[in-house]
């Protein structure tokens, strides 16, 4: 590729990520939702922890955290509902995007320009950083006001670094899913089997030791059970960086396969696409 | 079901008001500064029995807004609807029993089911009684041409065999009067032919029709009456062979002519010899559109009148007299501007 | 007579339309798991001493994690199915253009949410009997001989919250961010009617609120029935305060449903959206 063309789908990129803030602001109860579900999903599942554990009774919470690792129910839930939300979005977002543009028939508008196929792919989850960075302030300032958890500031700057670093994995994961729903067609359905399974997969509302260990065998290869679970080392833990090394190191290399991956299907589909002329139907 | 005429409508008005009113505004009883959008202006109309009536007019000009308010869909905000004699206002549930009604078209079916479940689940919305049902729904199917693909889902049909199967759903309650919003619009010309041939057999099996269209031909092939409808208001109503004798010409003629400098004076000699309808001018060319009595002896005269204005006439058209001649001589623009 | 038959029609075509669609069909089952008894199950599980939630047996008095969490799912199921299959579908069909047709019809405008409810009522019966049977067959789901009491509650919810599918109706076929409004307003619903966890958890303020709610006597009258929990009032107090709210919340949801039949008709919004 030579650099006119790289700078030229970088433009591009840029453009696609702009379009989805665009559309942030074309619909203002989205800004709405980034409030409310970050708020109310974890606090009422902070109560629901309250109801069994029976108000904090000390050998409920030992035993939550014999499988937790932490008595912190409180920061427990909100961090593993940061990942839901950000699961949320990521799925939604890039897979809405492609979708309706390949309802539009403006996917194959995209296709006969000469930016790179993956610039369709990637340039609708790139907001997907405003999201996220909004939830954790969000999130932080719920646990704070409506549960009296003060947060870390060692913590909160590592949980920050690791989300930085678990979002190229992350990205990898929704692009994967996209390209999925291209060939799958219906986006409501996908989102919710996909992010079900994650939520139940990766640690989010539960410690993963509840999980049978087929199913934790199969969490070690999802980019979220890292970010959670260092996040959580890092919040309720106090853990340093060298602790969490293992966890970066998974997700980068999670990032790769899921790159590679997500660009052989999108290809694929690509290919098949072409033969058959898909593309533009739906 | 009294006697009478089938639609009876008058002094029918809606005003639309543009945005909200916030609750704020509403609490403190604030006066109403919303604009004002009339979209039907005292409307007066009555379609007899067993006929054909088209409303023609461009888009925007308030034919939908006229069919929605008929069909119970809206309510007017003065004047009066009587459908078969029934008052929409105060029955608007008997109107709709005797009402066919296809407004939406293509989009109003469900896609997932097929052409007989469509009709089965509309058959009973409809009250059909369950024995009469079946067969019914069979003369419908059979009556749009859809009989052999009655067990496809809709997803697999065609936009013009969707519209046929609308049209199927509005004859389910067996409907003396059949109201229709545009229901030829976006149909390929050999399936709009095949949807006129289908009214057309409504007509012969007795029922009143009333459709709205902005295609003067479907109007001029399809109605027996027309009323011409421009910015909410009935501008003329009448069959479509006495709308086009209102334009005291046999012909209608269409110059474009390539000159220079001023036009008044060519089109003050052209007005002479027919009466000038249209002109337009862009940059070198003027486009105009004259009535006249005949094209012979109007078109050498016209050839005339450019020569000793210094103009050449580049193209000649002369056609007979359309509706859209009408309108453009009721309205100054053309339907489809 | 011909209103039932439409009624039973909407019915029909609901259910055959979800049935085309093949993963509508599983996450009618899925999304409840995986989103609520599932999470909530091992969640709770995880506060568990030696096989017992003690937390639970402080609070109402039963161990019976599983019980306690799958016949919340009864009552978030039938919420869901007041905003989702009732009142939102509604909303769904305004935008893909078949209400107008149904509009068109001499079939009453209140049937016409009727006959969604038992098409939404058939689907809720669906995925909670299969719910039920993941339950019994991998979680050890077993209840009490004596649910079967529970039965008149059901039936007093059922009709309540097809009440309250008309007010909801009312305002999706109104407001234009439809699908936000149901989807937080359910959530909050639910959590308010103690399918979570006991109202009496809630904070203060939303307590009231709470006690307002048909589905929260529902909740508790069922859950009483099926696992032994201990009332939250006594139980013949809560079914008088089950009955007083259904019967206001039906009258209240049909009148509102009517008012805004009525402001579509003069505003013409019925197919702009």
């Amino acid at each position: 590729m030579n650099a006119q063309y790289l700078a030229g789908d970088l433009r591009a990129l840029r453009a696609a990520g702009l379009m989805s803030l665009r559309q942030i602001r074309r619909y203002p109860t989205n800004l709405l939702g980034t409030i409310f579900w970050p708020v109310l999903l974890p606090a009422v599942w902070v109560l629901m922890g309250q109801a069994y554990s029976g108000g904090g009774d000390p050998a409920a919470l030992n035993a939550f955290a014999s499988r937790a690792g932490t008595t912190g129910v409180t920061l427990f839930v909100f961090v593993g509902y940061l990942m839901y939300m950000w699961l949320s979005a990521l799925l939604w977002g890039p897979g809405t995007a492609l979708r309706q543009e390949q309802i539009r028939g403006s996917l194959e508008a995209v296709f006969l320009t000469p930016v790179s196929r993956l610039v369709p792919l990637f340039g609708p989850t790139l907001t997907n950083i405003v999201w996220i960075v909004m939830d954790l302030f969000v999130m932080g300032l719920a646990a704070w006001l409506l549960f009296g958890v003060v947060l870390p500031l060692q913590g909160m700057l590592l949980a920050f670094a690791i989300t930085l670093i678990g979002v190229p994995a992350m990205y990898a994961m929704g692009a994967l899913f996209g390209a999925g729903v291209l060939r799958f067609g219906e986006i409501g359905p996908a989102v919710q089997f996909t992010r079900g399974g994650l939520s139940m997969l990766c640690g989010i509302t539960f410690p993963i030791a509840m999980l049978p260990n087929w199913a934790q065998a199969t969490a070690g290869a999802m980019p979220p059970t890292y970010i959670v679970d260092a996040m959580r080392s890092a919040l309720l833990k106090s853990a340093t960086p060298a602790d969490l090394a293992p966890a970066a190191a998974s997700l980068v290399a999670l990032a790769i396969a899921f790159t590679i991956l997500a660009v052989l299907v999108f290809r694929r589909l690509e290919a098949s696409a072409r033969r058959s002329g898909m593309l533009g139907r739906y | 079901m009294t006697a009478g005429p089938a639609v009876e409508v008058t002094g029918l008005t809606k005003v639309f008001e543009k945005g909200r009113r916030t609750i704020w505004q509403r609490l403190r009883r604030e006066p109403d500064t919303r604009e004002k959008f009339v979209a039907v202006k005292g409307i007066d109309l009555r379609v007899e029995r067993g006929e054909i009536f088209g409303v023609l007019g461009p888009n925007g000009a308030g034919k939908t807004t006229t069919l929605r308010m008929l069909a119970t869909l809206l309510e007017p905000t003065s004047g009066d609807v009587r459908i078969l004699g029934i008052d929409v206002k105060t029955h608007p549930r008997e109107v709709r029993a005797n009402l066919g009604a296809m407004l939406s078209g293509e989009r109003s079916l469900y896609w997932k089911l097929t052409a007989r479940e469509n009709l089965e689940y509309f058959a009973a919305l409809y009250h059909v009684p369950p024995k009469e049902a079946t067969a019914r729904i069979e003369s419908a199917l059979v009556a749009v041409k859809l009989a052999d693909r009655a067990d496809d889902y809709v997803e697999r049909y065609s936009t013009g065999m969707r519209q046929r199967l609308a049209l199927a759903r509005a004859l389910l309650p067996d409907p003396p009067l059949v109201i229709l919003d545009e229901p030829t619009v976006g149909l390929d010309p050999q399936s709009a032919r095949d949807l006129r041939d289908r009214v057309r057999e409504l007509k012969r099996q007795g029922r009143t029709v009333l459709l709205t269209t902005h295609y003067m031909e479907e109007a001029d092939q399809l109605c027996d009456r027309i009323a011409i409808i421009d910015h909410g208001v009935i501008v003329a109503l009448d069959t479509p062979a006495a709308l086009k004798r209102r334009i005291r010409a046999g012909e209608v003629v269409t110059l474009e002519i390539a000159l220079t400098g001023d036009d008044a004076a060519l089109l003050a000699r052209l007005g002479n010899a027919a009466s000038i309808a249209r002109s337009e001018r862009h940059n070198g060319t003027l486009a105009v559109t004259a009535h006249c009595a005949s094209a012979r002896d109007f078109v050498p005269a016209a050839f005339d009148a450019a020569r000793s204005e210094g103009a050449t006439i580049q193209h000649v058209e002369v056609v007979p007299v359309s509706l859209e001649d009408v309108f453009i001589s009721l309205t100054g623009r053309a339907l489809r501007e | 007579m011909d209103e039932l038959r439409a009624a039973l029609a909407i019915a029909r075509k609901d259910i055959r339309n979800v049935s085309r669609y093949r993963f509508l069909v599983a996450s009618q089952i899925f999304t409840p798991l995986y989103q609520g008894v599932l999470p909530a199950l091992l969640f709770g599980a995880s506060f568990a001493v030696a096989g017992h939630v003690v937390g639970l047996e402080k609070t109402i008095g039963t161990t019976d994690l599983a019980g306690f969490i799958f016949l919340g799912g009864v009552m978030s199921g039938l919420v869901a199915t007041a905003f989702w299959s009732i009142a939102m579908s509604i909303r769904n069909e305004m935008e893909a253009g078949t209400l107008e047709p149904t509009w068109l019809t001499p079939t009453s405008r209140a049937v016409i949410v009727l006959g969604r409810a038992l098409g939404g009522l058939f689907w809720f019966a669906f995925s909670q009997i299969a719910i039920f049977g993941i339950g019994i067959a991998f979680f050890g789901l077993r209840f009490r001989p004596e649910i079967v009491l529970a039965l008149p509650a059901v039936a007093l919810a059922i009709v309540a919250i097809i009440g309250i599918a008309y007010l909801l109706a009312a305002v999706v076929l109104l407001i234009k961010e439809a699908n936000f409004f149901i989807d937080c307003t359910n959530f909050l619903f639910g959590v308010a009617s103690g399918v979570a966890f006991r109202v009496i958890l809630l904070p203060g303020v939303l307590q009231p609120i709470a006690f307002a709610l048909p589905t929260t006597y529902a909740m508790d009258l069922i859950r009483q029935a099926g696992l032994g929990t201990r009332p939250l009032l006594d139980p013949a107090l809560e079914y008088v305060a089950l009955v007083v709210t259904t019967a206001i919340a039906y009258p209240v949801g049909l009148w509102a449903y009517r008012r805004a039949d009525r402001r579509i008709r003069r505003l013409g919004t019925i197919n702009q959206y």
